[in-house]
């Protein structure tokens, strides 16, 4: 176990190191420069010189990687060109709401879910399992951005349940905290659920074709029984991998949601700054957002192979 | 996040050094014509009060939380791009040396005077005595001193600037500047990005952009790019008995959709607003109060066009732009996009403007003379009329593009449509990279204000930066608009600029199409949001622009 982990780890990093390089370059091949954005149509030679200088953008690209790498690692993520805030302010603005965001809506889609797959894959083809299927079809074609106008003008708008925009952090209050973040979560966990229930129904319905399950039940063992205790956990493990690569793909692609929220998170952090080419916040959020992505997957595979000791040897 | 769902003159100005051009460079305007232009808001609402004026006796406390469409990128006007959002900051913790009265003059504000010598050129600016920062520092002529050095030595503000030659104290509390030229509209622009006065301990902190000092009616609190900027009453605000609100909070909604739901759902109090369909809604809500500024008395809005470059194939043929003109069904436009709150135009002065040629000879649509004006100019461009419509990333834009393309393909004009994302669009405005672009813009208290935008001096071939993006060189044009600035005869100048109103009409750079307009809506318990004083007692500009004055909000128990 200690070897596969040291082994997934040097790749984390390897694979961290390359992303870097990566969104280095991507961000720098993008059209235009801070200073269009800084200075406007009025971007005259002179005032635009002065400022590439002042900002570093004058120097080669291999000298600015290395300078803001160095920086990074003693963990300094640089300022916005624009705002003078500090990256590093920012992603602990940021980080909190996406944080927040994905526990609720993933607690949420696993919640509903679950139960939800156990109970159909009980007895498949039936009305619940045809009902829950087909429901779930229609879930994941709904666009989030619908659910989340739909949500808002029921919940926010008609009943004046929940703020229709807005964060309020926990430390501020944490009653308000959870309000301002319930309809995003259910906006995002809309989708979650309708994937998590159709990879665990079916995994479950497999599973259940197995002989060791026969057995169970020659057994004497109760359905139920035989679901949660001997079918559930070998049933887990695309539900697992699926968890997730959703996960980290929530963790930028909230944008949409957090936008129509009015959430500054990451990934609306992250495009507001990719259109005003503010390179050193871009690089700061992609970077924090791609070591995200893999350690939550890290984590997954390290979950997958505690379920399931046969990953690690493969 | 800047609102990126429109790209108008005050983006420009936020976003360019060219929001002081629009200051130093652009105009002047002289005691004798401080009361030539102005602008009021109108009014509109389900109840019979007057809107957004307040009733009784003004009461203290309370949270005011505001609803904004765009976020900036910080408080320090030498650096900082104050959009219509950065102005209503601006004026939360700052104050300007001077203000434009409900009757559409600039006033004094932060100054106790402005005055001109007799050819204009050195302006005398007297502080009001015994004003202090929210740090505690006290107001002197150093301080505005070194303000205008500071705006002078920036990249963002300098240029615009030369057309001051020196700023000195010249008395504790009297600063003079000295201009190269006669410079008349000097007032309105202290009433502008670069009026604003910040405290020495600003200028010269590290992190000056997020941290104003100064001497408004609030003092800030905190500030979390693209999720609220707050502060708090200011006890020693030098306009006894002023701000009434304990503390005032902005959230930047950059989508109208989320904004108005915000304002719906009771998160905030109040909001702004440009977008027709969100005005439409929320006026005929008989839950708020709204004002809009549709029907401005002084001054001139932003206005809804197509800059049309005047240095390109097959543009630079006026017979082409004239095509377009005539394909041009305004008044459909306004109906399918305007939401009852637009109206087709055919000049960038108001009606009633003493600056609006009585008849400027705009193109009226015709599509029998546009299509005889493409079968005209055809054979000069390879067969074939064919231009590029861009817009940037805004669906409501996008669908009058797609209207202009069907309208001008009638014509027989074969015309392209392109979303482009802002910075590039803004890249080839300026670098004269494009044929016909949307624009938003040409709002002003007084039309000197967009000398920038519209002298040949500013037309640079394509290829090179120019404020004049639709590079129209028309030397007659720059005769009117010096005339127009170098003149304190309200007469003079109403001639001059009637003159900048046809050659705009007979040259075509702009194609012009509906009115912009600005609201703000507000639930029932916000009061006197839209009726600001000046220091002398005098009822103060509304809100213009979504822009206005927090000072004298207060809210009903």
């Amino acid at each position: 176990m200690g070897r596969y982990i040291a082994k997934r780890l040097i790749q984390l990093v390897a694979i961290t190191f390359i992303l870097s390089i990566g969104v280095f370059m991507l961000v720098h091949l993008l059209p235009g420069d801070p200073t269009l954005a800084i200075l406007g149509p009025n971007d005259t030679p002179t005032a635009r010189h002065e400022l590439l200088a002042q900002l570093g953008l004058n120097k080669s690209l291999p000298q600015q990687y290395w300078t803001w790498l160095t920086n990074v690692f003693s963990g300094n993520l640089g300022k916005s060109f624009l705002t003078g805030q500090t990256v590093a302010n920012a992603v602990a603005v940021a980080l909190p709401i996406d944080l927040e965001l994905i526990l609720f809506s993933q607690v949420m889609a696993i919640v509903v879910a679950v139960p939800l797959a156990l109970l159909a894959a009980r007895r498949p083809n039936r009305v619940l399992d045809r009902l829950a299927t087909t429901t779930s079809f229609g879930m994941l074609s709904i666009p989030t951005f619908v659910v989340a106008v739909l949500l808002v003008l029921v919940f926010a708008v008609q009943f004046h349940a929940f703020p229709a925009t807005g964060y309020v952090r926990f430390s501020t209050d944490p009653v308000q905290n959870v309000r301002s973040v319930i309809l995003p979560s259910v906006a995002l966990a809309f989708g979650s659920i309708a994937i998590y229930y159709r990879l665990l129904r079916a995994d479950l319905i497999a599973t259940m074709q197995e002989d060791y399950i026969t057995m169970a039940r020659s057994k004497g063992l109760s359905a139920t029984y035989v679901l949660t205790r001997h079918a559930l956990r070998p049933s887990s493990f695309t539900l697992l991998a699926g968890a997730g690569i959703s996960i980290g793909s929530l963790f930028t692609g909230a944008f949409v949601v957090e936008v129509l929220f009015q959430l500054p998170g990451i990934g609306y952090q992250l495009v507001n700054a990719i259109f005003a080419r503010d390179y050193l916040m871009v690089q700061g959020m992609a970077l924090v957002a791609a070591v995200f992505y893999l350690v939550i997957n890290f984590g997954v595979d390290f979950l997958l192979t505690v379920l399931d000791p046969r990953v690690r040897r493969a | 996040m800047a609102d990126t769902s429109r790209y108008d003159r005050r983006t420009f100005l936020g976003r360019s050094a060219s929001g002081a051009a629009a200051v130093a460079l652009a105009g002047v305007a002289a005691p004798a014509l401080l009361g030539a232009c102005s602008s009021g808001s109108s009014t509109s609402t389900a109840s019979g009060a007057t809107p957004g004026v307040g009733t009784g006796t003004p009461r203290k406390g309370g949270t005011l939380t505001v609803g904004l469409n765009s976020e900036i990128d910080g408080f320090l006007p030498t650096t900082n791009h104050f959009d219509n959002s950065g102005l209503v900051y601006a004026n939360t913790v700052y104050d300007s040396l001077t203000a434009i009265g409900a009757d559409g003059t600039a006033q004094p504000y932060l100054a106790q005077s402005v005055t001109p010598n007799a050819d204009m050129t050195v302006w005398t600016v007297t502080l009001r005595p015994g004003v202090v920062f929210h740090d505690g520092s006290p107001l002197t002529a150093a301080v505005v001193v070194a303000n205008a050095k500071a705006l002078q030595a920036s990249p963002l503000t300098g240029p615009a600037l030369s057309p001051i030659a020196s700023v000195t104290a010249t008395g504790p509390l009297t600063v003079q500047y000295t201009t190269t030229e006669p410079l008349v509209a000097f007032p309105y622009y202290l009433a502008t990005q670069v009026g604003y006065v910040v405290a020495m301990a600003q200028l010269s902190a590290a992190d000056a952009s997020q941290h104003p000092i100064g001497t408004g009616p609030f003092v800030f609190g905190s500030w979390v790019p693209n999720d609220h900027f707050t502060a708090t009453r200011n006890p020693h605000y030098w306009r006894s008995g002023r701000p009434y609100l304990d503390s005032i909070t902005y959230k930047p909604i950059v989508q109208d959709q989320s904004r108005e739901s915000t304002l719906r759902s009771g998160t905030i109090d109040l909001m702004v607003t440009r977008d027709p369909n969100a005005i439409a809604h929320l006026g005929s809500n008989p839950g708020f109060q709204q004002v809009t500024d549709a029907n401005r008395q002084h001054g001139q809005n932003d206005v809804g066009f197509i800059y049309l470059n005047t240095q390109v194939d097959p543009l630079s043929d006026l017979t082409v732009r004239q095509a377009l003109a005539y394909a041009t069904d305004t008044a459909q436009i306004a109906r399918l996009f305007g939401a009852g709150v637009l109206k087709p135009i055919s000049s960038p002065y108001p009606e009633g403007s003493p600056y609006r040629a009585p008849d400027n000879g705009y193109p009226v649509y015709d599509l029998a003379k546009a299509r005889s004006l493409v079968a005209q100019a055809a054979p000069r461009h390879g067969g074939a009329v064919k231009v590029e419509l861009a817009t940037i990333p805004d669906p409501r834009l996008l669908d009058v593009l797609q209207a202009l393309q069907s309208m001008w393909g009638q014509a027989g004009v074969q015309a392209t449509v392109n979303q482009i994302e802002q910075v590039t669009f803004i890249s080839n405005l300026a670098l004269g990279n494009f044929q016909a672009y949307t624009g938003d813009q040409f709002d002003a208290a007084d039309p000197d204000e967009n000398y920038v935008w519209w002298s040949p001096t500013n037309a640079a071939a394509p290829g090179s930066i120019a404020l004049n993006f639709a590079r129209n060189k028309d030397p007659q044009m720059e005769a009117a608009l010096q005339k127009g600035r170098t003149n304190a005869d309200p007469t003079v100048r109403a001639q001059a600029y009637q003159t900048v109103d046809m050659l705009l009409a007979q040259d075509l750079p702009y194609l012009w199409l509906t009115t912009t307009v600005w609201s703000m809506t507000g639930s029932q318990k916000v009061q006197n949001f839209d009726n600001p004083t000046l220091p002398s007692g005098q009822p103060a500009q509304g809100m213009e622009a979504g822009t206005f004055i927090p000072t004298e909000i207060w809210l009903e128990a």
